[in-house]
């Protein structure tokens, strides 16, 4: 009876835990959602507005530059920069990155546990310390506030982490289904399309999702290699919104929306693979 | 022809030699069967002979044919892998005609040949399966049928069967057998079970550390061992191998045991020579409970530790001199540990071994 | 010739990696040493090529501002990686009791992860608003508090409230990493303890921790990586202030930088920052590395 009454409390002390963890991972971020659909003097009452009362599309009609009610800001530039550059310095990152994992998961090689290692800590560099020399090169070379600029800084950021992803999934493939296709008569090349790859795919796509958020949230390189709509992305757009003293809090959760709505539809497409990836390359030597 | 040289094959991996310049030639339509222990060498060159390890010295030909520098899928071999190595995103079908798909045969021919396969495998009910969804058995019947498709010069099995439970290994084992019979092509196998080395041979290549030890038909290995390493890794349970010395025409294993020189033996051996004697258990029974009951013999009366019913026989535990041997009862009755009886030791079948090159005394 | 082919394949496969890393971070990281050792200024393009050896550094052996900003770092660093262990251990657990609607909670759990970081910043400065922020609205409304607290002004209210969004951020990766390796348990280990009459928490000390430990390494490492985004963070939420009280390393760094322009000057700094960086993440590699020798087979 006891040890059942036990149980009981232990159930529910659990239940409640649960639910205090989801308010504090969940609430910040649907508020400020919730914000981007309420008119700014809801937001600035006071005293406070609890329930809103006040639903409305004007802060991204307004932001959009839809309305005139307010500055407008060039969201649809920073969208389209934001895009171009994820998925350009994406797609290179990939090719890059399954070259060089399928290089570490079917290859033994000199100097191979210092060269996964060398790649590892380049991305252990603080974006912002790199952006100085980075800043001063790409001035002399004419790619500062050029999408091709990001587009190269991001494929290098983007590169350790998709080689250790994809290594990780390839070593999932057991090295003898190259073997036998080999042995089937295809060279080493059609072996790695018409077998690993279409095997690795999904493993490949998560990492492929990976590197489309770094690039796509990245903020410290971005607010100094860029300058004006040609190049600047949504996070360094997300500034705008700031002036001195002030900030247009409505505008701001509005864009914020904008930001989070691809990265969380492609978090959710791929959570799966994006653990078991993380888990293949590091655990399973 | 579909004949396999390897002449002084070495394989070196920087410079750890693990196959130290081997020499075998397999014959067309040969079934030869490669064993030992794991770390032999065994498995390296079977993957050398496929072309998926690179040659570090000496040459191998395919049907007369220089392949060291060609790649796999010009070897115009096959092989069937120890975990199968079926394409888990294709079905059986697929899996079975990829190899005619990648060299670019016409549809119907892919069709006949996948079909032709099929049916000699039984596997014709499982075409649109995918691997996931077949038993271990099947599968391992898909991966020979990837591999008789191709009408190849050669199939290589590397210990195609290790992965099955004992049961399925058997009947696995008497279809590859009978696979052999109905196409007929040379076979290169490997494996470390002798049992399957025995039973599928029609030579076994005995490895060792990277050498061959020796190579023979499996009676030939069986009943004539050139060293103490192929006496104690052919047969089960293992032959006994007891240290001796040779004092005046009788093998002593201490001051009070000793057995007369088989005569067969006699005119190897010198007196004072240290030698190791080998006994198959199976030539080790009690007087009236063997299978070599006539020709030389002689005899020992040896205390039961341990009695082990296997049904047909028993596998008795005893001891020559302090040394640990097995013996054997056929047509058992029961024996309580503890009983003394009186062993024949069949002479003739029995193995002496030179205790320093631990090399057969007939041949050294 | 096949076997020659063979030796070179896997550096021609890795030489684009090798050449964009080259070309985006060895070469400039390079140039930035060059840099540290000149008193280059943007405003003066010339200085670049005068050569004053390891002033920079001596300077910075002064700077109380930078020494301030150093132990700054590596306290906020301690803090915030020890509490994400922690937290991230305690909910792993807590996830892997529950069997209803596990699913939904890793997926809920994910998404901080994906958060842009300069978002997070954002939002939680949004949130610590002392006017109008739901805070202090909550606090206020509910009577615990009357007037406006300074979240982002005082200056621990202030450390406090980066380090927490900096853990809001990440606690996930630890979270589902250790989640992942309680699932990964073989069940054995831990029936064969509780048969030798472990308690609950001596299952836990020397079986599940233990073994969980290699994907807190992961966890480690993977923050490690990037650790220095948490400058997104201060930088919207707190700029350093107030009076520099926020201000980490890498917000030091841009203000010396672009603000002042002294780039010789911040090329030192940012070269400490980034030896800092590469140290963590070593270290916790060969944690990783050594963790899983031990777990060998286990795994």
């Amino acid at each position: 009876m006891t040890s059942l009454h036990k149980r009981q409390v232990k159930a529910v002390l659990t239940w409640i835990a649960t639910f205090i963890l989801m308010i504090v991972m969940c609430v910040p971020g649907l508020w400020v959602v919730l914000s981007g659909f309420r008119p700014n003097r809801e937001i600035l009452a006071k005293p406070p507005v609890w329930i809103p009362e006040d639903l409305t599309l004007d802060n991204f009609a307004a932001i959009f530059g839809l309305s005139d009610a307010q500055v407008a800001i060039p969201v649809i530039d920073y969208f389209a920069n934001s895009m171009i550059i994820a998925v350009t310095s994406t797609a290179i990152a990939l090719l890059v990155g399954m070259s060089g994992g399928y290089a570490f998961a079917r290859f033994r090689f000199g100097g191979k546990n210092a060269l996964f290692l060398g790649l590892m800590l380049s991305r252990a560099v603080p974006g912002i310390a790199l952006s100085l020399p980075v800043f001063i090169i790409w001035s002399h070379l004419g790619l500062i506030d050029a999408p091709m600029g990001l587009i190269i800084v991001y494929v290098a950021l983007n590169v350790p982490f998709t080689i250790w992803l994809i290594d990780g999934f390839f070593r999932q493939i057991p090295k003898e289904l190259s073997e036998a296709a080999q042995v089937d008569g295809c060279t080493r090349w059609q072996a790695f399309w018409k077998i690993e790859f279409p095997l690795a795919r999904s493993g490949i796509a998560s990492a492929g999702v990976f590197a489309f958020l770094t690039s796509w949230n990245e903020y410290a390189l971005a607010s100094q290699l860029t300058r004006s709509t040609d190049s600047k992305t949504l996070p360094v757009g997300l500034m705008d919104f700031t002036a001195q003293f002030t900030i247009d809090w409505a505008g701001m959760c509005a864009m914020a929306v904008i930001i989070i709505i691809p990265a969380l539809i492609l978090t959710f497409l791929v959570q799966k693979h994006l653990i078991a990836g993380l888990t293949f390359g590091g655990v399973k030597g | 022809m579909g004949n396999i040289t390897l002449n002084k094959v070495v394989k070196a991996y920087g410079k750890l030699e693990v196959v130290h310049g081997i020499d075998l030639d397999i014959a067309h339509n040969e079934f030869v069967v490669l064993v030992g222990p794991s770390g032999c060498g065994k498995s390296t060159t079977l993957r050398m002979i496929a072309g998926l390890e690179d040659i570090s010295g000496g040459e191998i030909h395919i049907a007369n044919e220089l392949v060291n520098d060609l790649p796999p899928r010009k070897r115009n071999i096959s092989m069937v892998f120890q975990n199968y190595a079926l394409y888990p995103h294709m079905s059986v079908r697929e899996n079975l005609g990829f190899g005619l798909k990648i060299a670019k045969q016409p549809q119907n021919v892919i069709d006949q040949r996948v079909n032709e396969a099929a049916e000699i495998l039984g596997l014709s009910s499982l075409m649109e399966r995918t691997p996931a969804e077949l038993s271990g058995g099947q599968r391992q019947r898909v991966a020979m049928g990837r591999a008789i498709v191709r009408h190849p010069e050669a199939f290589l099995f590397d210990e195609p069967l290790s992965n099955l439970d004992a049961k399925l290994r058997v009947q696995m084992r008497t279809e590859i057998k009978k696979l052999h019979q109905k196409v007929k092509t040379t076979v290169v196998y490997v494996t470390h079970d002798q049992v399957e080395a025995m039973t599928l041979a029609d030579r076994i290549v005995v490895m060792k550390d990277g050498y061959i030890e020796q190579v023979g038909t499996p009676m030939e290995v069986f009943n004539h061992p050139v060293n103490t390493f192929v006496a104690s890794f052919i047969g089960s349970p293992p032959m006994n191998l007891l240290p001796a010395l040779i004092v005046s025409g009788a093998i002593w294993f201490d001051e009070n045991t000793s057995i007369p020189v088989p005569s067969r033996l006699a005119p190897h051996v010198t007196e004072g020579q240290e030698v190791i004697f080998g006994l198959r258990p199976d030539d080790l029974t009690p007087e009236g409970h063997g299978i070599h009951d006539s020709g030389e013999g002689t005899f020992l009366e040896l205390k039961i530790d341990l009695a082990e019913l296997l049904g047909t026989e028993t596998v008795l535990y005893t001891q020559i001199a302090g040394s640990e041997v097995q013996g054997k009862m056929f047509v058992p009755r029961d024996v309580t540990p503890g009983e003394v009886l009186k062993f024949r030791i069949a002479l003739e079948k029995t193995h002496l071994f030179d205790a320093k090159t631990k090399k057969s005394v007939r041949i050294s | 010739m096949r076997w020659r082919a063979e030796k070179h394949t896997p550096y021609l496969l890795l030489s684009p990696a090798i050449l964009t890393i080259l070309f985006v971070v060895a070469v400039p990281l390079v140039f930035s040493l060059y840099t540290s050792l000149t008193p280059y200024r943007l405003t003066k393009p010339d200085s670049i090529n005068q050569f004053i050896g390891l002033r920079n550094y001596e300077r910075l052996l002064d700077d109380t501002k930078f020494w301030w900003a150093f132990g700054r770092t590596i306290l906020f660093l301690t803090i915030a990686l020890n509490l994400e262990f922690l937290l991230g251990l305690g909910i792993a657990l807590l996830i892997n009791r529950i069997t209803w609607g596990q699913r939904t909670l890793r997926t809920i759990m994910m998404f901080p992860m994906m958060f842009s970081p300069i978002l997070v910043g954002f939002q939680f400065k949004f949130i610590f608003n002392d006017n109008i922020g739901i805070l202090n609205n909550a606090l206020q409304s509910l009577g615990l508090t009357d007037g406006a607290i300074p979240w982002l002004v005082e200056r621990d209210l202030a450390m406090f409230s980066i380090i927490f969004a900096e853990v809001w951020m990440s606690t996930s990766v630890f979270a589902i990493l250790l989640l992942a390796g309680l699932f990964a348990m073989p069940k054995d280990p831990l029936e064969a303890a509780k048969v030798d009459g472990c308690t609950p928490w001596q299952v836990f000390r020397h079986i599940t921790l233990p073994f969980i430990m290699p994907f807190a390494y992961i966890a480690m490492t993977i923050r490690s990586l990037d650790v220095a985004r948490a400058y997104d963070i201060v930088d919207v939420m707190t700029g350093g202030g107030p009076a520099g009280r926020t201000e980490l390393l890498w917000t030091l760094i841009a203000r010396v930088g672009y603000d002042n322009a002294k780039m010789g000057q911040a090329n030192a700094m940012a070269y400490v920052s980034t030896i800092l960086s590469i140290l963590f993440t070593w270290y916790f590699f060969t944690k990783l590395v050594a963790a899983r020798r031990y777990m060998g087979g286990a795994a």
